[in-house]
């Protein structure tokens, strides 16, 4: 029963980026980067790789200078200052831990530079290994340690500066599949215990959307789509957003008087579509498991398609639907108990496929997303104004 | 189905392997052999006696030149392992064509005959005034080692990944500090095991001190080579014994000892690429 | 995942401009050890050969190519070539013992590879000059080898020193090292399975070799090559305790000049004139084989 009042959520953002670009010798790796980052968060820089996303941790964390843009770290400008005084500590994607200091000289590192006096310091360090579970490892050297041990280590020894942003950049890659699930968990719940915000790079999907609050998917130096992971998958923005998570049943067509015309055959009605003219190209999708093959409702959009392959994963099966000799469409659907295995549909079936209006998203075909800033810079440039630094 | 057939043992290869180490190791006992002889003879083992060792630790000359030795092997050690990790951190970390005619400039010594450098540090003391002496060989013998150290601790410098030293920045630590706190104690199983290397190298090193030395005292073989060049006699064979047992003690000791510092590289690893 | 390794090689390039006066700093001092004493002393080398000898006999600075005329005759070119001979025989044997000690080891050392290496090696970095006066005190003519030979009755005693074996023989035994290393290395890092691919499609041991072992591990050849030329195209010491003047090598006139001779002008000549050659012949091998590299494998 605490009666301390509670905390009042820190309104600065932990890490605010404007206009942010680097330039490697003529490409441009990271684009006019516009971010906001909430205090406390979990937010996940997702991308393929080469698309920017560790670079712009490195500027973040200090050790790559930005071609041009600011850097603000709890609302402190830290663009030129130093990694060492910056409050910002990153958990690499090798872990670097110092080999010729144990785990317990490792984690109170940070602390040590600091200056706090000996008692707190291994007060501290206690604490923080008792939080990562590696309370009896203390004196052990990181060469005698496993992954997922080295791992919760870099974690501590990030942690325990407890800085205005954590930075990790895709620390969980060197681990194999089940220890890499069971450290999704952990590292969500040590978030949440500790309150300070992760800036957590990856390439995985999965990971990103599991554990996030906020995601923002990167390309070619940009950020497609920022929003919670719901947002992400349910209502993408742009056809990479779209096709970078999960399967996506991406169609191209035109728009013409609320609907979008797929072929002669398909036109799919997309009601709540906003913005685009008549005539105009576009790209729609639909994800798999929103797509029905029995039990169809009235409100649903319907079409006729033809199984082409179906494969079994466990909980699920996937069928490959062929709606016209161009167009094939994904399925997903659940295993359910009511269903026996004879309903299953087999390849040469004709189905009738049906899913709800709303399910439907449609995404204009124009060059991806540019941020407000990208879109200044686009403009000073062709008036041939120079660019502010 | 095909099976993975093992390799059969090649006994050529084995065969010359044998020879190979017989070949290398024939002389070396012959020499400890006989240095145990008796009697004079090279050829025909009499008797045990440690008469030659006894008649060395009374030869004065010999002595001096031993300590001489020593020290020499010392200083030039320490001084090239100074001067060659200075070298290693810097051309690791300085980009562009500066860094790599440096690093090549640094690399000569290896790949020029010592003839060549012993001729060259000889006139250049001359040329300047310096007598020869204890010093001359020191100043000869640390230029030539540093190229060793450099490309040994590069390895390991290599094998250190730069995040370590970034992790070490971004918890605080000014760049020095990082130099200080963590590359160097991490560097610490190489430079054991260049230091004996180099030591072990400098200790037998024979053409550069001829053409650097002083008068008195001589570097030990130096001194060993006026002998040898008189003939061949048991005397020789006691120092040679000894100086390959002690050489060889060092060079074991180089390494292994980096090993012992938890899973350090060993210099050996280093030469041959083994590790990373 | 080479991707991957682009953006972080791309990322981590560019140093900021508040580092690089450490490591800068670093350089200076071995830099400037390395200007004083290496390459001054390289350039005075190249100015004392114009030199001459004063009445003293003292060197002397000069501007005269007599000593470069000098050593343009029968004599000295024979010694060159002679050297060049040697230094060759050296590089060649040291390649037919290299390969199968090194092959020998890597693919078939298991637990005690480290070991025979280390074997190899320590011995090898122990006194040069000792290991060459054990030879001279086996192969004598007071020595085991002639001693066993007389006692079997094989032979009444065989000159082995003094001959351009011997001296081949001390060359080889102070420098193969330097060639099983770089080879050994080259076979270290070779993927075990290339060789039995090629056993399986080459059918054979020698063409395997030649197939798959010999291009697969052209870099530590090459850079033993380079290895163990260099110092014995320059060594004196085996001709020296081996050999007698009929086997004499550019390191021995080189010494005699400074040590004995005290003609270091000329000496200097010498030196300029070994070092042109061994560059030249550096270079023109440095051209052949990243030609090669090029169009080879």
């Amino acid at each position: 029963m605490s009666t301390a009042p509670m905390a009042v959520p820190d309104p600065t953002p932990s890490v605010t980026l404007r206009a942010l670009t680097k330039d490697f010798g003529g490409t441009t790796v990271v684009d006019h980067l516009d971010l906001d980052i909430s205090s406390g968060e979990f937010f996940s820089l997702l991308g393929p790789s080469g698309c920017g996303k560790t670079t712009t941790l490195r500027m973040i964390a200090g050790f790559t200078d930005p071609t041009s843009g600011t850097i603000l770290v709890g609302g402190d400008d830290v663009t030129s200052t130093p990694p060492h005084k910056r409050d910002v500590n990153t958990v690499f994607q090798s872990y670097a831990l110092f080999e010729h200091l144990d785990v317990r000289g490792n984690v109170g590192f940070g602390l040590r530079r600091k200056g706090l006096d000996r008692r707190t310091l291994d007060r501290r360090v206690s604490d923080m290994l008792e939080l990562v579970e590696l309370g009896d490892k203390g004196g052990e050297r990181p060469a005698r340690l496993s992954g997922g041990q080295r791992q919760r280590v870099a974690l501590a020894r990030a942690l325990i500066n407890q800085p205005k942003v954590l930075l990790l950049d895709e620390p969980l890659a060197a681990l194999d599949l089940k220890l890499r699930h069971a450290m999704q968990a952990e590292l969500k719940s040590i978030q949440r215990e500790v309150g300070i915000t992760f800036l957590f790079v990856t390439h995985d999907q999965d990971e990103a959307l599991s554990m996030s609050d906020r995601v923002a998917i990167m390309n070619d130096g940009v950020i497609e789509q920022c929003g919670t992971p719901e947002d992400v998958y349910e209502r993408p923005t742009s056809v990479f957003a779209a096709g970078f998570i999960g399967t996506s049943n991406l169609m191209s067509g035109t728009w013409s008087a609320g609907c979008v015309t797929v072929s002669d055959t398909l036109s799919i009605p997309a009601p709540d579509h906003r913005g685009s003219a008549d005539g105009e190209p576009v790209s729609v999708t639909v994800r798999p498991e929103k797509i029905w093959l029995s039990d169809l409702t009235p409100q649903m959009f319907r079409t006729a398609g033809t199984i082409v392959s179906n494969s079994y994963h466990g909980a699920t099966t996937q069928y490959l639907v062929s709606i016209t000799p161009e167009l094939t469409l994904t399925v997903l659907e659940q295993n359910l108990p009511r269903m026996r295995t004879e309903d299953r549909w087999n390849p040469g079936d004709r189905v009738e496929l049906g899913w709800l209006p709303e399910h439907t998203v449609v995404l204009r075909t124009t060059p991806r997303n540019r941020s407000e800033s990208a879109l200044r810079a686009d403009a000073r440039a062709s008036a041939g104004t120079p660019e502010k630094l | 189905m095909r099976t993975r057939r093992l390799e059969r043992r090649p006994r050529f290869g084995v065969f010359v392997t044998v020879l190979f180490f017989g070949w290398l190791y024939l002389p070396i006992l012959a020499v400890a052999l006989f240095s145990l002889n008796d009697k004079k003879s090279l050829s025909a083992f009499s008797g045990f006696s440690l008469r030659w060792y006894d008649d060395l630790v009374h030869n004065s000359a010999l002595i001096s030149s031993l300590v001489a030795s020593l020290e020499i092997a010392t200083v030039s050690a320490v001084g090239s392992l100074v001067l060659g990790t200075m070298l290693a951190l810097g051309l690791e970390r300085v980009r562009g064509r500066r860094g790599r005619v440096i690093g090549a400039v640094t690399l000569l010594p290896l790949v020029t005959p010592e003839i060549v450098t012993g001729v060259a540090a000889l006139l250049l003391f001359t040329g300047i005034g310096l007598k020869l002496s204890m010093t001359t060989v020191i100043l000869a013998e640390v230029t030539f080692s540093i190229a060793y150290v450099t490309v040994i601790v590069r390895g390991r410098l290599a094998g250190i990944s730069m995040e370590v030293e970034e992790a070490a920045r971004d918890l605080g630590c000014t760049p020095f500090q990082a130099l200080r706190l963590v590359t160097i104690p991490t560097l610490v199983p190489a430079l054991v095991g260049a230091g004996l290397l180099v030591f072990a190298l400098v200790f037998d090193d024979f053409v550069l001190a001829f053409f650097t030395t002083g008068v008195d005292p001589q570097p030990l073989p130096v001194r060993v080579y006026s002998s040898i060049r008189f003939g061949v006699s048991p005397a020789i064979n006691a120092i040679g014994t000894l100086m390959l047992l002690g050489s060889a003690l060092l060079i074991v000791a180089a390494l292994t000892v980096p090993r012992l510092f938890n899973r350090g590289t060993s210099s050996l690893d280093l030469i041959t690429g083994g590790q990373r | 995942m080479a991707t991957v390794a682009a953006t972080d090689r791309a990322a981590k390039a560019p140093r900021s401009a508040q580092r690089t006066w450490l490591w800068g700093a670093l350089l200076a001092l071995p830099t400037a050890w390395m200007v004083a004493f290496f390459v001054s002393s390289m350039a005075i080398i190249v100015l004392l050969s114009f030199g001459r000898t004063t009445n003293d006999g003292y060197p002397a600075f000069a501007l005269r190519t007599a000593n470069y005329r000098a050593i343009w005759n029968d004599v000295y070119l024979e010694l060159f070539v002679r050297s060049l001979v040697y230094a060759l025989a050296t590089v060649v044997i040291s390649v037919l013992i290299a390969y199968p000690v090194a092959y020998t080891i890597a693919r078939h050392g298991g637990r005690y590879k480290n070991a025979l290496i280390a074997a190899i090696v320590v011995p090898f970095f122990a006194s040069y000059l000792i290991r060459m006066y054990a030879w001279k005190a086996l192969l004598s003519d007071e020595g085991l080898v002639n001693s066993g030979l007389r006692k079997t009755g094989l032979s009444d005693g065989v000159t082995f020193l003094n001959t351009p074996w011997a001296v081949v023989g001390g060359l080889v035994y102070g420098f193969v090292v330097y060639m099983i290393l770089p080879i050994y290395a080259s076979l270290e890092r070779l993927d075990g399975s290339l060789i039995e691919a090629g056993k399986d499609l080459y059918h054979g041991p020698v063409r395997t070799f030649f197939s798959v072992t010999l291009p697969a591990t052209r870099p530590g050849l090459y850079g033993g090559i380079l290895l163990v030329f260099l110092p014995a195209l320059g060594d004196f010491v085996s001709a020296q305790l081996l050999g007698g003047a009929n086997t004499y090598m550019m390191g021995n006139l080189v010494q005699q000049q400074f040590a004995e001779g005290q003609n270091w002008p000329l000496g200097s000549a010498l030196t300029v004139g070994m070092m042109a050659a061994l560059t030249v012949l550096m270079v023109i091998y440095l051209r052949a084989t990243s030609t090669q590299a090029r169009e080879g494998s």
